[in-house]
């Protein structure tokens, strides 16, 4: 296995993160573990409601929980090569239920030095089982001059 | 330091006294409350996303490496953003949907860490029929360092 590094990464390479299956457990165990216990994740007769324009049909996954797997990814990825996970933006974009299968990807879109450090952008994105994005975004992360590997 | 009481996993409990979106100020502090991080707390947010690094479990690993100590992964905010909320906050609202979230990161979350929030709305908005509301976020350590910085974007219920 190659070692990652800052002069050894191109935009266009790729990050992958791990499949996470979702089920009404992982959701109730993401509430336990978050304190977030808002009904959307947990009460099927109140997602049979409307939300203004928006419709569920049943419980829905946190987004945290997305962005969870995404800062997974992304450490796994940062941390074998002494960077640091600096920065995470995501949007929602679609609802993941249970018995949906998610998986977080990134792609290297650019690299920057500055005075005092060296930085890479990852555009990271999240699937469900039919391809579809539940979840878009973009990291950034720090390659300090002193690298630390672990 | 003060802890929160037992939290309370009813989020229809106290549903009254939560401010609704006509009566979120931008830019007035929200209340928060002081929160002590443990390493089972830690723990638990691993198991639920999968986090298997031993940076988070192995005190003998964690001393290895720059952190010099275990810490938590950097999205705990998560989990944060909670602990360090009162009941009547707005953010547990019964139908609050999260549309995005931005953060940065300085320094982790440590076991042991006494956690202080400040918080407030930042802007408020209406697109497509929907009622937004963007929150910002700071957490310190007990050392008044800051650890993350993020803003929200939720989508209030009708």
């Amino acid at each position: 296995m190659t070692t990652t590094t800052f002069d050894s990464l191109s935009a266009g390479d790729t990050i992958d993160g791990p499949r996470f299956a979702v089920t009404r457990e992982s959701i109730r165990l993401f509430c336990d573990a978050s304190l977030d216990y808002n009904p959307l994740h947990l009460d099927d007769e109140y997602m049979k409601g409307s939300f203004g324009k928006t419709q569920f049909g049943g419980i829905i996954m946190h987004g945290m929980n997305n962005f969870g797997l995404i800062s997974r990814m992304i450490t796994d990825w940062a941390y074998p090569a002494g960077a640091i996970h600096r920065r995470l933006e995501t949007r929602w974009v679609k609802p993941v239920k249970p018995g949906d299968l998610i998986q977080p990807s990134g792609m290297i879109k650019a690299k920057q030095s500055t005075t005092k450090s060296r930085w890479v952008l990852i555009d990271v994105v999240v699937k469900n089982q039919h391809g579809e994005k539940v979840a878009t975004g973009e990291a950034m992360v720090e390659f300090p001059m002193d690298l630390f590997c672990q | 330091m003060a802890q929160a009481q037992a939290f309370e996993t009813d989020f229809w409990k106290d549903a009254n006294l939560r401010k609704v979106w006509d009566e979120i100020v931008p830019g007035e502090p929200r209340k928060t409350i002081p929160y002590t991080l443990t390493k089972e707390a830690i723990e638990l947010y691993c198991r639920s996303v999968g986090e298997t690094h031993p940076i988070y479990f192995d005190e003998a690993y964690a001393k290895t490496t720059r952190y010099g100590g275990l810490i938590a992964p950097p999205s705990i905010h998560i989990l944060l953003m909670f602990s360090c909320t009162p009941a009547d906050d707005w953010m547990r609202s019964p139908g609050t949907v999260n549309a995005g979230q931005s953060w940065s990161y300085n320094i982790p979350a440590r076991p042991g860490d006494e956690i202080r929030l400040e918080a407030r709305a930042l802007d408020k908005f209406i697109k497509r029929e929907r009622l937004f509301v963007v929150h910002d976020n700071v957490f310190f350590n007990g050392k008044g360092d800051v650890i993350c910085s993020g803003r929200g974007w939720t989508i209030r219920p009708m």
